[in-house]
């Protein structure tokens, strides 16, 4: 019983795991950023679920779509203005100005809304029901619906669209791509847009079941990291599988071995997986 | 001529203006570093803001006199950004380049362990309201002295009143942080149980800002507990009540946190679901707690609030103490020579808004914890050597809170 009970724990992170990391999977994939302040996005993204809900108290859930529409034009102005300065260059260029991004965005944070603990606290916040004797955490679960549904559309967007082809067309062959009418920059600003919407989802879905500081964002980037690479980066529902191996990984691990060893465990699967698939992960990294 | 003339004149000026700053500058420079920005920023504003209102307060009040001589207190205070590695290269800094009279802590025993090496090797001593680990203390420093309550006694006064309880308890779930804080908690919480003859049934140690505690609340859940004694630091104490709920974890009848229940912040992150959360402070800003330059710790609190806008706990009152101790120290020195102070420091012995300072001869104060409780929001003291008001016991499981 107490082993289910771990496992649908775990599940339930694990979804959450996958939509933080979509984003960046996504990012990474189409444009090669690997992008260090993606945590940082999702931290804006809890902030801004969080000022609509108890500011103009919209439901988080409703206020979702709101505050992806909103952290789009975030990422989309970012790519546009900034990003695109270094978009095809080494890959150590990209790494210094996400992370220096990463620090202004953390601080700036800090000044606008202080290093108070934020909870998006809905009165369903802690609810919960059971199951043949396992306990369901109601916002958790909605959470993992929401990283599934998200999931789905982002596979749907790739696949089924014009849109989608051209992304995917532009992280195959540039010249290709180029030759046939696509505008990179753009594409580029829409596809770092779209990793920033997802980004501010994981944000206000995180809030509901933790909480928002400025400083969240570090960890999560990491955590995003280590899911992306053991997802791989071309296909969002292996980004979530991967969110879920994460997910149950820690949780009965945190169990069997001792929850100090979280951290242990989700980047020495990292490691494992590196040796074990190099040939996929140099390919994709 | 005319131009060394006025090069005279200038290099005259210089050295009457530098005269000036010499005799104005009759101060004494405290220096810290301390978390303004990062993950403990939430906690280190009590110490950058307590620091200043004390300096200002003893300024106000004529300074420190030093053999008949009047000096001001400077702060000299640095961002040491959540980072211990930094923090220690801050102090020393501080020490060599700053050239600080004495020095003040940071918060958080991690900190306060690495940087009071710094205070041990360059001989300068530190006095500290941040760090209550024991581990700190135990290492013959003769320089660093602190102000927070031992560590392993956090729970001391909370396992006496459950002794007092009806229904009794038991059983208890301990579940403590891997930082040195915490470590020392539940080192001296496993003694203290043993001594009252409670069973452990669940002992626990997690990854500090992991965040998860879905698998201990599972497990707990699963022993069922009387009680859960928990230690740690307030975002993961906000962390563990949300999982708690939503995963309707319940103890039979108690649960408690070292660190988190006295902070406004904690009852306004939470809202209804603080109620019944127990909690401990070394202080509360009472009127009986008479204080030479504030008056005493309500008008303290008062001030406080009124300058920087929030409540002070316990944090802010322990670093008050820390300045105040200078003071009393280097007055009754005469001098401002390190070692002389450091010893004045050893025998210092009052009463301030914040408590009777006095440290045994390992550098540490010794301080009752007062049981506390949130009571429909508000914070209320529970229970110091005798029950001061009723606590609502046994705390409701989840499902049947309104």
């Amino acid at each position: 019983m107490l082993f289910a009970q771990i496992l649908v724990n775990g599940v339930l992170l694990g979804g959450l795991y996958g939509l933080m990391a979509l984003g960046m999977a996504l990012v990474w994939g189409v444009l090669n950023i690997v992008n260090l302040a993606h945590g940082a996005l999702i931290m804006l993204g809890g902030y801004a679920v969080y000022f609509l809900f108890t500011g103009a108290g919209i439901d988080p859930f409703a206020a979702l779509p709101i505050a992806m529409a909103g952290m789009f034009c975030v990422g989309y102005l970012l790519q546009r203005f900034l990003l695109n300065l270094i978009v095809r260059s080494a890959l150590l260029n990209t790494l210094l100005i996400t992370f220096g991004l990463d620090v202004v965005l953390t601080y700036l944070a800090q000044l606008a809304f202080s290093a108070d603990f934020r909870t998006i606290n809905p009165s369903y916040a802690g609810a919960n029901f059971t199951l043949g004797g396992i306990t369901v955490p109601l916002a958790r679960l909605a959470a993992f619906a929401v990283a599934l549904l998200l999931a789905g559309l982002v596979w749907l967007l790739l696949n089924r669209t014009r849109l989608g082809r051209a992304i995917r067309a532009t992280a195959q062959n540039l010249v290709a791509a180029r030759l046939y009418g696509v505008d990179p920059r753009q594409l580029y600003a829409i596809t770092f847009g779209i990793g920033a919407a997802l980004a501010g989802a994981a944000g206000g879905l995180y809030g509901v079941v933790a909480q928002i500081t400025p400083y969240i964002g570090t960890s999560l980037t990491a955590k995003s990291f280590v899911i992306a690479i053991i997802g791989g980066l071309d296909n969002p529902l292996s980004v979530v599988l991967g969110g879920l191996v994460i997910g149950i990984a820690e949780s009965a691990g945190s169990l069997y071995l001792g929850p100090t060893f979280t951290d242990v465990i989700s980047f020495g699967l990292l490691v494992l997986i590196l040796v074990a698939r190099p040939a996929r992960s140099l390919r994709t990294a | 001529m005319k131009r060394l003339l006025a090069m005279a004149g200038a290099t005259a000026l210089l050295l009457g203006l530098s005269g000036a700053a010499m005799a104005q500058g009759k101060t004494i420079t405290l220096g810290a570093a301390v978390q303004l920005t990062g993950s403990l920023a939430n906690t280190g504003r009590y110490y950058r803001d307590a620091y200043q209102l004390a300096i200002d307060a003893i300024n106000a009040k004529g300074g420190v006199k030093v053999k008949g001589e009047s000096y001001k207190l400077a702060l000299d205070l640095l961002d040491n950004e959540s980072d211990v590695n930094l923090g220690v290269r801050q102090y020393v800094q501080l020490v060599t380049r700053d050239k600080v009279n004495f020095l003040l802590g940071p918060f958080n025993s991690n900190d306060a362990l690495d940087d009071s090496s710094v205070a041990e090797k360059y001989e300068v001593p530190m006095v500290e309201g941040g760090g209550a680990s024991g581990q700190i203390f135990a290492r013959g420093y003769k320089y660093i002295f602190g102000t927070l309550p031992p560590a392993d006694e956090y729970y001391r006064s909370t396992v006496e009143m459950l002794g007092k309880l009806d229904p009794k308890v038991r059983t208890v779930a301990l579940v403590a942080a891997d930082d040195s804080f915490d470590v020392s908690v539940a080192k001296g919480t496993r003694k203290l149980l043993e001594k009252a003859g409670l069973k452990v049934v669940v002992d626990e140690q997690y990854r500090e800002n992991s965040g998860d505690f879905s698998s201990i609340l599972s497990l707990i859940k699963s022993r069922q507990p009387d009680a859960i004694l928990w230690s740690g630091h307030e975002p993961e104490a906000l962390n563990f009540i949300r999982q708690a709920k939503s995963l309707n974890a319940n103890p039979k009848y108690f649960y408690s946190f070292t660190v988190g229940v006295p902070t406004a912040d904690f009852r306004t992150a939470l809202g209804k679901d603080a109620d019944y959360a127990f909690g401990m402070t070394p202080w509360l800003p009472s009127e009986r707690l008479t204080d030479e330059w504030f008056g005493n710790a309500a008008a303290f609190a008062t001030l406080y609030r009124q300058k920087y806008g929030y409540d002070p706990d316990y944090h802010a009152a322990s670093a008050v103490a820390d300045v105040e101790t200078f003071v009393k120290a280097i007055e009754a020195a005469g001098t401002l020579d390190p070692k002389t102070v450091r010893d004045a420091i050893a025998k210092v012995d009052f009463h301030c808004l914040y408590a009777h300072v006095k440290y045994a001869a390992n550098g540490q104060i010794d301080l009752p914890q007062t049981v506390i409780q949130i009571q429909d929001g508000k914070l209320v003291a529970i229970y110091a050597e005798s029950l001061i008001n009723k606590p609502l016991y046994p705390i409701p499981p989840w499902d049947k809170r309104g």
